[in-house]
């Protein structure tokens, strides 16, 4: 009796996960059956019973000739770059989140927080349009330089390929540092105030409690945050890229993620671009369990 | 446990919510609003109407849409009251290409396709595409093309048994051969008064051309509100596109020198065909063209990073001074600045030869077709949209617009232009005609049938305003007079023809294989690398740089299988030189 109540009861607990499950069976687990594309010599509007099964030949074809490689590689150090940008300034967010704690007037203090979190609402289309009005050769920008005599030809600065890397992460950090310091802003909240108390009793000065006392406390959450970055080391996501490239700065622009959607999108190399994106999606699987690992001997707990 | 009972109901709500999304569309969608309907009955008294039954949404798949939802407007008042249909218009301009996988995989595209002749020719042999043989010969309007379509259908791979299923589109009712237009799609065109301005020099070439532009540039720095002008806008958005490969704008400059780009190849005058690498061919020339006009400073420095949309504001502000495509002056000319002598106008460039294909007797490309699903009421009443739609009647909606709101007919049925910012201002349009701005309730379809040039027969001259001789009558103002007088000559296809400067192709009606997947990957490859190169080229530092990027790119291009794509190109267009030396 009291076995069949029991039975009952995790049935029923299992019921309310079951949406979730199914959710990601629908929505993670379904798509994977597209990977069958990358084997066959797929061209809409044929169903695929129709097309020739090719096994490998796209894998093979993305190494095949010198130049191809190039790009590819080319490619891989802008994703790597990039990537390895936002890695290196992980910690901006987390500083703004402290001194933004560190602010007593309040509304100063919501109105800046608010101002740094709206950018994230915004899409990458709009700040290109943004971007565009700011820095075209009749822009904002070169309109004062020029006025200024400090220049007599305009700048055009969407269209140099110079420092590409560091421009594009200081669109995401303005776009985005004011939204990922919302965690942090919750661990701090988070943090037992007597620890605070007894710092200051003990004579420790605003630096010092930051020092000792707040980063300290938020480092999990930064090391969770980074770690799950780094699983995600390979997808830049294509959007922020797609709006700023052009065929200047495309050798350092085009990230994986863009590259994957111009082969496919361009004019529908399917197959190649599924064949690719199967890549990523193993190269991301080998990440993620290696820092998971990393994770464990550094820290003793893994993350996963 | 009530809670609980609550938390079960929620999440099955939430399952059944997040499943719902991947089932059918919701039936409401194909049920016509309650409100549109009660305005019907009024209306439809001067149309002999044959609207009947419920109101029957038309999905329209159409590749040649900017606009994508339901048509509204004027035209929408115009078929509903005729047909009693909506028009939803699928655009992939605007959806991207991706719906035409997506659609194409689901076994239905839409109820009226509008697709270019590739993609026509693989959804037919995929069997998404009615065979409409029998009803279509009973459409009394449409067989008056009966050549035309039966020439396209029997060419269509695999229809041993002469069956119809697609309907070319801007098909004339003039010859194959003829050419009725008064100016060429591509020609040079400058400001009349600016051009005027430094003397109305002859030019000799392209070099002139900069110097010319040059000087009217230095002459006029700035349009009347103070922005700056340019010789030269370009916009990158359209590469790649048409057939072409490379940057839109200087692929369409080629047929200056009578060249045209097909895919990797041009098809020169003597009817062979080069690489589009041929450093001696006009694509490297015509790039040349642009690097030189950067160079001189003529060339707006935004070229490379704006929009087309921010391109055609400045077209629209005066702030360019050379438009190249003809349509481009519908951003420019009103009758006001024609007649203040600020017209846009076609100015010779002696050392040209402009590529023109003749009427498009046989159609321009695009075809029309039904989806294979559509059956019953519904496939009768597209049958009959159809026909009304290269009808005298519908072509007038099409190309004239609304009489009474676009022009005026006298008792010869000839057309008198009213309301000519109509389009370009998006009027309000009356309320009895269907409401919203001119411009928001034009045909969305925005592909014809019958094309403008093609004779009315009720008033005897071609449907769209350009061509009607009060049309001419109008313009006939100081632009157009001032440049008779200096280049002795009526129009500029007038001049053209005076001075053996006019390369009229036939144009012809075939269906060419399209790309294996092989292929598709190396032609987007190819495509991304002359474009990313050429805009590189454009803007190069100096002579020395803009060579090493074009062997540069040569030499990446070999590796990405251009010569494999060349010679698929021209076996693909050389069916339809072909055709075009049989039809001359």
């Amino acid at each position: 009796m009291n076995k069949s109540k029991k039975k009952w009861r995790s049935f029923q607990e299992f019921l309310y996960i079951l949406p979730f499950i199914i959710l990601v069976l629908v929505f993670s687990y379904y798509p994977l059956y597209g990977w069958v594309y990358a084997f066959f010599d797929y061209k809409p509007p044929k169903p695929l019973s129709k097309e020739l099964f090719v096994g490998l030949k796209w894998f093979k074809s993305m190494v095949e000739n010198p130049v191809k490689v190039k790009q590819l590689l080319g490619v891989l150090r802008n994703t790597f770059a990039i990537s390895g940008i936002s890695l290196l300034f992980s910690w901006f967010p987390m500083i703004f989140a402290v001194f933004l704690n560190e602010i007593k007037c309040v509304p100063f203090k919501k109105f800046v927080q608010t101002v740094t979190t709206i950018p994230n609402f915004i899409s990458w289309v709009l700040v290109y349009s943004i971007a565009y009005s700011v820095l075209s050769s009749t822009g904002v920008v070169n309109t004062i330089l020029t006025n200024l005599g400090v220049i007599d030809k305009p700048i055009l600065f969407l269209q140099s390929a110079e420092h590409v890397y560091f421009k594009q992460w200081l669109w995401l950090t303005w776009k985005n540092a004011g939204w990922a310091a919302i965690m942090y802003i919750a661990a701090i909240t988070g943090i037992d105030e007597e620890l605070m108390e007894a710092a200051r009793v003990d004579g420790a000065n605003r630096m010092q409690i930051i020092r000792h006392i707040t980063i300290p406390s938020i480092l999990p959450t930064y090391f969770v945050i980074v770690m799950l970055n780094l699983a995600n080391f390979l997808t830049n996501g294509m959007e922020q890229f797609y709006v700023f490239a052009n065929s200047f700065n495309k050798e350092y622009i085009q990230v994986l993620d863009l590259y994957v959607y111009n082969l496919a999108m361009g004019s529908g190399g399917y197959s190649l671009s599924v064949a690719i994106s199967i890549l990523k999606t193993l190269v991301s699987v080998v990440l993620l369990t290696a820092t998971n690992k990393f994770s464990k001997l550094v820290r003793g707990e893994g993350f996963i | 446990m009530k809670k609980r009972a609550i938390a079960l109901v929620l999440s099955m709500v939430l399952v059944g919510a997040s499943l719902a999304g991947c089932g059918d569309k919701p039936a409401a969608s194909t049920n016509a609003p309650a409100a549109s309907t009660e305005n019907t009955g009024a209306a439809t008294t001067d149309s002999g109407s044959e609207a009947s039954g419920d109101t029957i949404v038309i999905e329209v798949y159409d590749e040649a849409a900017n606009y994508q939802g339901t048509q509204i407007g004027w035209f929408a008042k115009v078929i509903k009251d005729r047909f009693n249909i909506e028009l939803n218009i699928i655009a992939p301009q605007v959806a991207g290409d991706a719906v035409y996988q997506t659609r194409t995989a689901t076994g239905s595209l839409g109820d009226i396709v509008i697709l270019d002749p590739a993609h026509f020719s693989d959804c037919v042999q995929a069997g998404l595409i009615k065979d409409i043989t029998t009803e279509l010969k009973a459409c009394t309007n449409l067989m008056d093309y009966d050549k035309q379509i039966t020439t396209y259908n029997n060419g269509l791979p695999g229809n041993t048994e002469g069956k119809l299923y697609g309907i070319p589109c801007e098909m004339t009712n003039t010859s194959p051969t003829s050419f009725s237009d008064d100016v060429v799609y591509s020609s040079p065109m400058l400001r009349w008064d600016l051009y005027s301005g430094i003397g109305a020099p002859d030019i000799a070439d392209l070099d002139g051309l900069i110097d010319a532009l040059k000087a009217m540039m230095d002459a006029n720095p700035t349009n009347e509100s103070g922005d700056p002008c340019y010789g030269l806008s370009l916009w990158p958005d359209w590469d790649n596109n048409d057939g072409m490969i490379g940057i839109a704008n200087v692929a369409q400059l080629t047929t200056w020198y009578g060249e045209k780009i097909k895919g990797s190849a041009i098809l020169k005058t003597d009817d062979t065909f080069v690489p589009l690498t041929d450093k001696n061919a006009t694509y490297y020339k015509m790039l040349k063209f642009l690097y030189n006009a950067n160079k001189a400073g003529i060339v707006d420095p935004d070229s490379g990073t704006q929009d087309w949309n921010a391109a055609c504001a400045k077209m629209s502000a005066g702030q360019v001074y050379l438009f190249w495509y003809s349509w481009q002056v519908g951003f420019w000319n009103t009758t006001d600045r024609l007649a203040d002598g600020k017209g846009m106008i076609f100015t010779p460039v002696l050392d040209q030869y402009y590529y023109t294909t003749s009427d498009t007797y046989y159609g321009s490309g695009r075809l029309f077709g039904v989806g294979a699903g559509v059956e019953g009421e519904k496939y009768d009443r597209i049958m009959k949209f159809l026909d009304w739609y290269a009808s005298p009647e519908g072509l007038e909606f099409q190309h004239a617009g609304i009489e009474g709101f676009n022009y005026t007919l006298d008792d010869q049925h000839k057309f008198t232009i009213m309301n000519d910012n109509a389009l370009m201002d998006n009027l309000p349009v009356p309320e009895e005609y269907g409401g919203a701005g001119y411009s928001d309730g034009n045909n969305a379809i925005n592909q014809w049938i019958v094309a403008g040039i093609s004779t009315n027969p009720l008033s005897g001259e071609g449907y769209s305003n350009t061509h009607w001789s009060s049309w001419k009558a109008a313009t006939a103002t100081k632009t157009k007079t001032e440049w008779g007088e200096r280049f002795s000559a009526q129009e500029p296809v007038d001049w053209m023809k005076a001075h053996n400067a006019l390369f009229v192709r036939p144009s012809v009606s075939v269906s060419l294989p399209s790309d294996t997947a092989d292929i598709e990957v190396i032609r987007n490859q190819v495509g991304q690398e002359v474009k990313d190169a050429s805009w590189r080229m454009i803007f190069a530092s100096d002579d020395a740089a803009f060579d090493a990027m074009w062997d540069e790119m040569t030499e990446n291009l070999n590796s990405l299988g251009f010569d494999e794509l060349y010679k698929f190109d021209v076996d693909k267009y050389t069916i339809e030189l072909k055709a075009m030396q049989e039809a001359k």
